[in-house]
Formats: C-alpha cells, structure tokens, sequence
C-alpha cells in the first residue's frame, strides 16, 4: 500500500505513462480517495503544461556568421599549422637529417680549423735557422698581375735564408729587436714579416717611425717614397711582395706563401772618410752594374740600398775590403743567379 | 498513434542522414557544410544553453563555443552516433562548465548569482515575446516566464538538465540517455525529482497553479 510521500514522487512517471498497470491502478485507487494527492497531479499537470508552454529565443542575426567566421579562422590556423607541423611523417624525417647535416659540418669545420693551425705552427726555432739557413733558395716566380692586386707564387726550401736575416735586424736595429722577438713567438710567418719591415710595408713603416734608430727609420722612409716614381721590379716589387706576405701573416695565411720572401744580404763597411767612401762605394756599384741605387746620409754613416747580380757579389765585396773592414750577413749561396738586394752601411769614423 | 510514431521516426532518420552528410563533408575539410549543420542546431541549441543558464548572453557565448569545439572536434564523430546528440552533449557540458565558472567569480565576488541572472532573464524575454500584440498579456506572460525561469535556474544541474531537455525540449528518454550518459533509470527518476521540485517551487512563487 502506497503512500502520499509515494505517490507523489511517482506521479510524474504516472504522467508520462511509465508505470506498471498495477502501479497505475494502485495510484488511480489513491487518487479518488485523496484530494491532497489529486491537487498534486493537478499541480503537476499545471507545471507540465507552463514549461511546455515556454516561448523559445531567437538567436542574434549575426549569431551564424559569428560561428562561421570564428570556425573559417580556426581553419586558417588549421592549416597554418598544418603547413609548417604537419605531417609528423614528413616533418621528423626533416629534422632527423638537418641534424645529422649540421653534426657533420660541425665536425668538418673542427677538423679543417685543426689543419690551418698546425699549419701556422712554426716548424722550427731560430737558432736551428741560423744553423741551416746557408741552404740554396731553389727557385723563386714572382707574379704581379695588377697594381691593387698582387699574387705572389714562389718555391722556397723549406729552410730559408730569410730566418738568418731576421736574427741579423733582431741584433743590429737596437730598439726595434724587442716588438720583433715578441711577434716571432707566434709563428715563423712572423719571423718573415720582421724581416718584410726592412723594405718597409706599410705597417712595418709605421712600427719603425717608433725606433730610436734613426738610420733604420730614415732607411724606411727613403724606400718608401720612390714607390710611385720607380718603376715595378727590383727593391719595388721585393717591396710589394714582402709587403703582401707581411699582411698575409698578420691574417694567419699559410705558411707555404710566408716562406716566399727573399733572402738580402747587409754589408756593413767601417771606413775613415764617410763621404769619400760612399763616392767610391756608389762607383763600385755602377761598376757591377748594381740596379736601383739608393742612397741614404746619416749622421755619421751612409745606408746605400741597391740591387746586384748574385755572380757578382763576391767580387763587390773584394772590393769593398779595400775600402774599409767589412762584415757581411746574410751571403746568399754560391749557386744562385739572379738579382739579390743588398744594404750596404758605411760607417764613418 | 502507431502511423504517428512512424512518420516521426522516418522524420528523424532522415534529419540523421542529412546531418550526417554534412558532417562527412565538413571531416573532409569543406567549412562550408558547417553552415548548414549551424542553421539547423543554432536554435534548438541556444536555448538549451538558455534554459540552463537562465542568462541570454551568457547562453548566446556559450553556444557559440560549444558549436566551434564541435567544428574542431568533427573528425572524432563517429558515424554511428546522431550529430544533434554529440552537439547537444557539448552545449550541455559547456553550460554547466560556465555555471560553474560564472558561481565561482560571484562566490568571490559576493554577489548572488540569481540576482545577475534574474535581469537578464528579462532582457531576453523582452526579445523573444516581442511580437505579441497586447501589451498587458506580454507584460504578465514576460513576469511568468521569468518566475519559471527563476525556479528552472534554482534546481540542482542534474536535475534542470534532464527537465530542460525532457520538457522543454521535448527530446525523449533514449536521447536524453544518450546526450547525459546516465542510464535509463536514471533519467527517470531525475525527471521525476525534478518535475515535483519545479512544481513546489511554482506553487510557492506563483501560488495556486
């Protein structure tokens, strides 16, 4: 037997008809016999029919284009995304070989970096030079294509003669040896630039102006004016050539192109009278038919630059001796030919 | 009533296939068919986000989240499904994720939720009774339904959801099933909570029904 609380929780069911006929009849027996239960179906009844009878809202007009711009923007951001991260297929394959590509070129780059630097590293110490430098210059091609651009092609032995003439200039231009010694611990590029700055390039020019030795300095400066009055070869392209090989070590070339410098030999001559001497000197020199004379007055002594036939040197030097005591550095071999500069330094009594 | 039943079926066969033609065009990347599936939903589902809501605005965003998470989450329907039921499962989950939001915020601001609500009831009355012609009858029949809103809106969400979608939207027990994921028995016995809680509720506001 059912009760009102009962009935009541079962009338909506019995409104919709969800009930077993015996439940139904069990509650249509109830219902005639309480009028409590009967307002409750009528009530029911009543609220059924308000919410049924609700009126719908209308969506805003602009309520679809809203949606459908709001949808057509994901798309656009779909695809966007599509286009850069998808598909996972195609995008991890990508990823896996740049990776891979940049590791190797990594890798290449370290082990190229490591050729260049044992390249630089100097092959052997200056006294070993001092040692060995009397080995002949095999051959040496000097190519100057254009006035801006110089591109110089030499074959030097390995052991070159340029090595001694650095140690000579570390000795004799006094104040100048210290910055040349210094620039000598990196490499033996940098031994050659030191000797490079005897024929005075541009930055070695400026590095002798510093010098307390004025006969070095001056000598500098006589070499580089007659640059545009002087015609290529001789001291102006040996100039031109050092001068190119000095920047070329400053930017860490390769030590092939830094072996290709010159060797010079510098005679100094002690005489009684300076301007006597430098008159008798200068005729030697035209008498061994000597190239691009130049000569520079101290205070007492004279600096005479010039070029001579390696033939004739020893004979030039036989001569000498009858001018003054000679000490002479830096002789090139018997066996070379060609023109080979020489500094001469008189120095007077 | 058998001959009626049937034309009903058919009737909502028909609605399944046609829907589910426009759903198959919009998984094929075509937005466009997306405008047709909003035509017809749009209504039905912002008043469901209405009824539950109590709050026209609120109902007008809630629907137009729940239709665009539709539209991302297209590719996951299942052809088995019927679209109108996984639509109107997102706008109800939306809805109650938004009371509960919208409580939240009024929890910590201090203001009663059914107080915000209670204008804006009115508002969207004010609009949806706008072409009745006495404006006596619009006036009472504007005050009534926003008492009954008022009560729909004070019922617990498990409850309002099943009368909302029973009563008022007329959909039946299997959809409702469905669309809540709860059993059949359930839903009846919600339904029945819910009719006899909106009914006492009634009484009390309006009196004698």
């Amino acid at each position: 037997m059912m009760n009102c609380k009962d009935i009541e929780n079962s009338l909506p069911l019995y409104l919709d008809n969800l009930l077993s006929d015996k439940d139904k009849r069990a509650i249509d027996e109830h219902l005639k016999s309480c009028p409590k239960c009967a307002k409750a179906l009528a009530n029911l009844k009543r609220t059924d029919a308000i919410t049924r009878g609700l009126s719908e809202v209308e969506p805003p007009s602009w309520f679809k284009q809203k949606i459908m711009a709001r949808v057509r923007e994901e798309t656009d951001k779909k695809s966007f995304a599509q286009k850069w991260f998808y598909p996972l297929r195609i995008k991890i394959p990508i990823q896996v070989f740049a990776t891979i590509f940049i590791v190797m070129l990594a890798v290449y780059i370290y082990r190229a970096g490591n050729e260049q630097f044992t390249e630089v590293l100097p092959p052997q110490a200056p006294t070993q030079v001092l040692e060995t430098g009397k080995d002949k210059l095999s051959e040496q091609t000097i190519k100057l294509p254009e006035a801006d651009k110089i591109v110089v092609k030499k074959k030097v032995s390995a052991k070159d003669t340029r090595d001694e003439k650095v140690f000579m200039y570390d000795v004799s231009p006094g104040s100048g040896a210290p910055k040349t010694q210094e620039r000598r611990k990196t490499s033996s590029q940098e031994d050659i630039t030191a000797a490079a700055g005897n024929i005075a390039p541009p930055v070695q020019r400026e590095r002798a102006a510093d010098r307390k030795d004025a006969s070095y300095s001056a000598l500098m400066a006589k070499q580089a004016e007659p640059a545009k009055a002087m015609p290529p070869p001789g001291v102006e392209l040996e100039r031109k050539k050092e001068g190119y090989v000095l920047g070329a070590s400053m930017k860490q070339s390769r030590a092939p192109e830094a072996q290709s410098v010159m060797p010079k030999t510098t005679i100094s001559v002690r005489v009684g009278d300076l301007n006597i001497a430098v008159g008798e000197i200068e005729k030697l020199l035209n008498k061994y038919e000597a190239k691009k004379i130049v000569k520079q007055m101290l205070e007492g002594k004279a600096i005479l630059s010039a070029e001579l036939k390696v033939k004739n040197i020893k004979d030039f030097i036989v001569q000498l001796k009858t001018i003054g005591r000679v000490e002479e550095k830096g002789m090139p071999a018997d066996s070379a030919e060609g023109d080979i500069p020489v500094v001469i330094e008189i120095i007077g009594r | 009533m058998l001959g009626m039943s049937n034309i009903i079926d058919n009737k909502k066969l028909t609605t399944k296939d046609e829907d589910l033609k426009y759903v198959v065009l919009c998984q094929k990347g075509d937005t466009e068919a997306f405008d047709v599936l909003v035509e017809r939903h749009q209504k039905k589902m912002l008043n469901i986000a209405y009824r539950m809501m109590g709050d026209y605005d609120e109902a007008c965003d809630v629907t137009q989240e729940a239709f665009l998470s539709a539209y991302k989450s297209i590719k996951k329907f299942k052809s088995e499904a019927i679209f109108s039921t996984w639509l109107y499962r997102i706008v109800v989950n939306y809805s109650k994720n938004r009371l509960k939001q919208l409580r939240n915020k009024a929890q910590r601001e201090g203001v009663s939720i059914d107080d915000v609500g209670e204008i804006k009831i009115e508002g969207a009355l004010c609009q949806s009774s706008a072409n009745e012609t006495n404006p006596g009858a619009q006036m009472e029949q504007r005050e009534r339904e926003a008492q009954v809103q008022k009560c729909i809106t004070s019922l617990d969400e498990e409850y309002r959801e099943v009368l909302v979608l029973r009563d008022i939207q007329g959909l039946s027990y299997e959809e409702i099933k469905d669309i809540l994921k709860i059993p059949d028995g359930t839903v009846k016995s919600r339904l029945s909570r819910a009719r006899n809680a909106l009914k006492d509720c009634l009484v009390k506001v309006i009196g004698d029904l």
